[in-house]
């Protein structure tokens, strides 16, 4: 992790005004080519001079910028809610049961890929070392994980009280409170788009759960996916003298479908009947179906290298690298997502024996409610 | 069934409001003494204890991450250097199954647990007390035996402290694990107030171990689950397990060997010969706990007659031989070894038993030539007892409400005798302790492995979920034997007197032995262990509600009771196969 985000660790979360708020990331639209535009964008704010503390904005979640109340009602829902993040048989049980589920598809993917780049990696420690960004971390569950693995992990929230209550949780695990010496879980309460502004850049970006709950998916999505890592020196130089790029980052995301299923269960039964979620927390406009993310990386490309801020390292590679990229996801027929680029596992609760299972690739039905999805930023070089 | 290991005095539980504890300074001189941050604390170096100890490090993983510590009141060195003279064996054995040992194997526990002291269990013999119905198991004659099970026998038979030597021996190239020994816990408090503090275990040498995880493997008056204020449920038995190391002569040429255990259902509770060499056998005998208490009174030489005679007579005359030991008591004047091998040889005379017969206790001469034709029915006849290895202690039937602490006592966890303690006619309470920890150590490496915390409630779940269904089963089909056997109503004893019905009940006891005794050698048939344990609970429990309408009704009971049983036996049979 760079100097930057640790610097982090001694500030507190940017204290925010109101007015602070400002609206320039109105102007996004959620059209796919929205990422290129907040790329520059950020150029043109020019706080490159100012310390990383002072640059991070208030706030302002990405894919919010529709209606202010709306906004901030989903924020102050998970507000109060808060407190609760912690209590494994209360509000948030289902996560809680569902988190060793969402890691080892992670540690999965990363294990596969890590394969597939020629790299041999030790299963236990997949993680280890690497940048991991969880967006909209609320309680840390995710981003606590993620740390006991190793990874150099920066939970972001745009709940002050969340980030409030995942700090406090933290602090009594000493193997992840900030003042042991080998803490690799830093929070902060800020917004991906701000992340944005810094040249720090991610190896694994998560997002999970919170999909469903962004009035802009689609400038969302280009956020995450412009805080994925380009491409990185291998750290074994020695042994790979001929091939020393590596492939980019990942990003996770796992939310909810759009399905008849996903309402009578996520709403009707776990809000209306069950009483288990609190009224409120879905909206069913909002959830997303496994289709409609594939298609948006379809047509998703990154913007080209000396504008997706590489890391000093990198950049010397620059030249080597063509500036034409190709979509994150290029796929021949609809029945066929190449494994290398994304894939989409169902995510099922089984009420029985009261834990969830991963389901198996491309089993029948099982992306009716609950889901999880994997896409790779392509090779920079990569061209379609 | 061993007494606690860690004597706890229990200190009103504190909270540590007043003192703020500096967890990470280094100048904390003068203040409260800093925690030593452990992430799983294991009470108890028992058996159990120290088997969780030695799985969690078996786990590469969990080796890595997780710095484990094991406190014991006891002295381990003690039980490290233990040695006996091979003729000699400590009076606490254990049957462990098949399951248990392949376990300990898998761990890697076993090549440090002496071989030649244990000895396999190929034959059991168990036959009723009233009626003489007698069933037999053998071992080859399981159709359970799989080609990668190399088992011999249904179970092994290994002294306590054999297994725990080993555990420690095999614990010494543990790195990883920290065990603190002839410490005692003197309180376990909570670190702070509210829902999800973390238990601090302050030690009678000072240290104070802050604990991600605490386990209670501090037996049945667990510290650890009075902590977590886990309430449970059981009862006693009104009975005492009296075990002794006896010994016997060796069985004759014709005879076979010393592998097969014996057990006889006694209205007093069952008595239970289980072999350990060819000529040691350890002793179980459960009875009312004034008839233990004569005996053990009595001359060791009494003992040994009534022993002889508990698997031999008729009930009657038990019965009248306790009552001559109560009455010469009570008169200040012991009977002595010939006085009771006289009365033992006049109810013999009278029952027409033949001097000559194996069912006969009076033969003093060594086994040569052609033994008795029932030879094999009866365990060899004990000579004498090893000095000083008569003990007993209370039977109870004990279940807690819940394996995991919840809220205030959230991050601790029981297994073995702190979440269970089972009668032993099954012999079970060892392995339903090590199944705990096999499974513990599982959750707990798969915690790991997803990052999830150890200490919480959803990484534990699956420990509890699958345990308390699978040790509750097995512990009320036991429990309800026990009734079965035990019980003076009435039409049941008729029914068994008659000796029809009770084929079909020793049926059902025979699965629920072999159940798990059978060891189909793999411990990942956890479900079919699991239906098997239920089919036999529910078979039970149809013979108990059979003979109540049969007391409501008068009569016919034989046939009621019969059919309830057998309809089970048939069941788990072709569930079985």
């Amino acid at each position: 992790m760079d100097m930057d985000t640790r610097q982090h660790t001694s500030t507190h979360a940017p204290q925010v005004m109101p007015s602070m708020r400002s609206s320039h990331f109105s102007e996004l639209g959620d059209d796919d080519s929205s990422g290129l535009s907040m790329g520059s964008a950020m150029g043109v704010e020019g706080r490159e001079g100012k310390p990383p503390e002072e640059r991070v904005h208030g706030p302002r979640p990405v894919g919010f910028e529709g209606d202010e109340g709306e906004r901030e009602n989903e924020i102050s829902h998970f507000s109060k809610l808060s407190a609760h993040w912690w209590d494994e048989r209360g509000e948030f049980e289902f996560l809680h049961k569902m988190n060793p589920v969402r890691m080892s598809f992670v540690r999965q993917k990363l294990l596969e890929a890590a394969r597939d780049d020629g790299v041999d990696s030790d299963p236990t420690h997949v993680l280890a070392g690497l940048d991991v960004l969880d967006v909209g971390c609320g309680g840390g569950l995710l981003s606590e994980s993620l740390a006991r693995l190793g990874a150099n992990t920066l939970g972001i929230d745009a709940s002050e009280n969340n980030i409030g209550i995942a700090r406090q949780h933290a602090s009594t695990d000493p193997k992840l409170a900030p003042a042991s010496p080998n803490s690799r879980l830093i929070y902060q309460h800020t917004t991906a788009e701000a992340l944005l502004e810094q040249p720090k850049r991610f190896d694994v970006v998560c997002s999970m759960e919170v999909l469903e709950h962004v009035d802009n998916p689609a400038s969302f999505l280009s956020t995450c996916a412009e805080l994925v890592r380009a491409c990185t020196l291998l750290r074994t130089l020695t042994s790979f003298p001929n091939d020393f790029v590596q492939p980019g980052g990942h990003l996770f995301l796992s939310t909810i479908s759009r399905t008849p299923l996903a309402y009578f269960l996520t709403i009707l039964m776990a809000e209306g009947v069950l009483r288990k979620v609190t009224s409120g927390t879905h909206t069913y406009s909002k959830y997303i179906k496994p289709s409609e993310l594939i298609q948006f990386f379809e047509d998703y490309r990154s913007p080209t290298p000396s504008t997706a801020g590489l890391s000093k390292d990198s950049s010397t590679l620059a030249d080597h690298l063509k500036s034409s990229t190709r979509p994150w996801i290029t796929r021949r027929s609809d029945s066929y997502l190449p494994r290398t680029q994304a894939e989409v596992r169902g995510l099922i609760y089984n009420p029985v024996f009261g834990n969830w299972i991963l389901a198996p690739k491309d089993a029948w039905g099982t992306l009716e409610c609950n889901y999880i999805f994997w896409v790779r930023k392509p090779r920079d070089d990569e061209t379609k | 069934m061993r007494p606690p290991p860690v004597l706890c005095r229990r200190l009103p539980r504190r909270v540590f409001s007043s003192v703020t504890p500096l967890r990470y300074s280094s100048t904390a001189a003068e203040s409260a003494p800093a925690y030593e941050e452990c992430d799983v604390v294991v009470v108890g170096g028992g058996p159990v204890g120290l088997a969780l100890a030695g799985a969690l490090n078996s786990s590469k993983a969990v080796q890595e991450s997780l710095r484990i510590t094991l406190v014991e009141a006891g002295d381990l060195d003690k039980i490290r250097n233990w040695q006996l003279p091979p003729e000699k064996y400590s009076n606490r054995v254990s049957s462990l199954t098949n399951a248990s040992h392949a376990f300990l194997q898998e761990i890697g526990a076993w090549n440090y647990v002496q071989h030649e002291r244990t000895c396999p269990v190929e034959n059991m013999e168990v036959w009723d007390g009233i009626s003489d119905a007698r069933i037999n198991f053998n071992a080859s004659e399981m159709a359970t035996t799989t080609p990668q099970t190399h088992h011999k026998g249904m179970a092994r038979l290994t002294e306590n402290l054999n297994l725990q030597r080993g555990l420690l021996h095999f614990l010494e190239k543990a790195p990883g694990v920290d065990l603190i020994h002839q410490t005692k816990v003197t309180s376990i408090n909570r670190e702070s107030d509210g829902p999800g503090a973390w238990p601090v275990v302050d030690l009678d040498n000072g240290r104070r171990l802050r604990a991600r995880l605490l386990v209670g493997a501090d037996g049945f008056n667990s510290p650890v689950r009075a902590y977590a204020q886990i309430p449970s449920f059981g009862w006693s038995y009104d009975t005492q397990g009296i075990v002794a190391t006896l010994i016997h002569r060796p069985r004759g040429a014709y005879e076979g060997s010393n592998t097969t255990a014996y057990q006889r259902f006694l209205p007093t509770g069952p008595i239970a010969f289980l072999p350990l060499s060819p000529t040691v056998s350890s002793l179980v005998w459960s009875t009312k706990p004034d008839i233990a208490k004569a005996l053990q009174a009595s001359d060791t030489f009494v003992l040994v007659c009534m022993i002889n005679a508990a698997f031999r007579l008729p009930q009657l005359s038990l019965q009248y031989l306790y009552d001559r030991i109560f009455e010469a008591q009570a008169k200040g004047t012991p009977l002595t070894a010939e006085q009771v091998q006289e009365e033992i040889l006049w109810r013999e005379k009278s029952h027409a038993i033949d001097q000559h017969s194996a069912r006969s206790t009076s033969s003093t001469l060594a086994p040569v030539g052609i033994p008795p034709a029932d030879s094999e029915l009866f365990p060899s006849l004990v000579t004498s007892i090893q000095d000083g290895t008569v003990a007993s202690f209370p039977l109870r039937f004990n279940h807690t409400e819940s394996y995991l602490g919840e809220g205030a006592g959230a991050r601790t966890v029981l297994v073995g005798d702190a979440a269970h303690t089972t009668h032993p006619l099954a012999g079970q309470g060892l392995n339903l302790g090590l199944g705990d920890v096999e499974c513990l150590a599982k959750c707990i490496e798969s915690a790991v492995l997803s990052g999830n915390d150890v200490g919480s409630y959803t990484a534990l779940q699956p420990y509890a979920r699958e345990r308390y269904l699978i040790n509750h089963t097995m512990m009320a089909a036991v429990d309800k034997l026990h009734k079965m056997y035990t019980t003076d109503f009435e039409p049941v004893v008729w029914a068994r007197s008659t000796g029809l019905e009770v084929v079909n009940e020793l049926d059902s006891l025979k699965a629920a032995i072999m159940m798990t005794a059978g060891g189909s050698g793999s411990h990942k048939s956890s479900s079919a262990e699991l239906s098997g344990w239920g089919a036999v609970a529910k078979g039970v429990e149809a013979l108990s509600s059979a003979a109540q309408v049969a007391r409501a009704s008068g009569g016919g009971i034989g046939g009621i009771v019969g059919t309830g049983v057998q309809s089970l036996v048939k069941r788990m049979t072709s569930e079985r196969h």
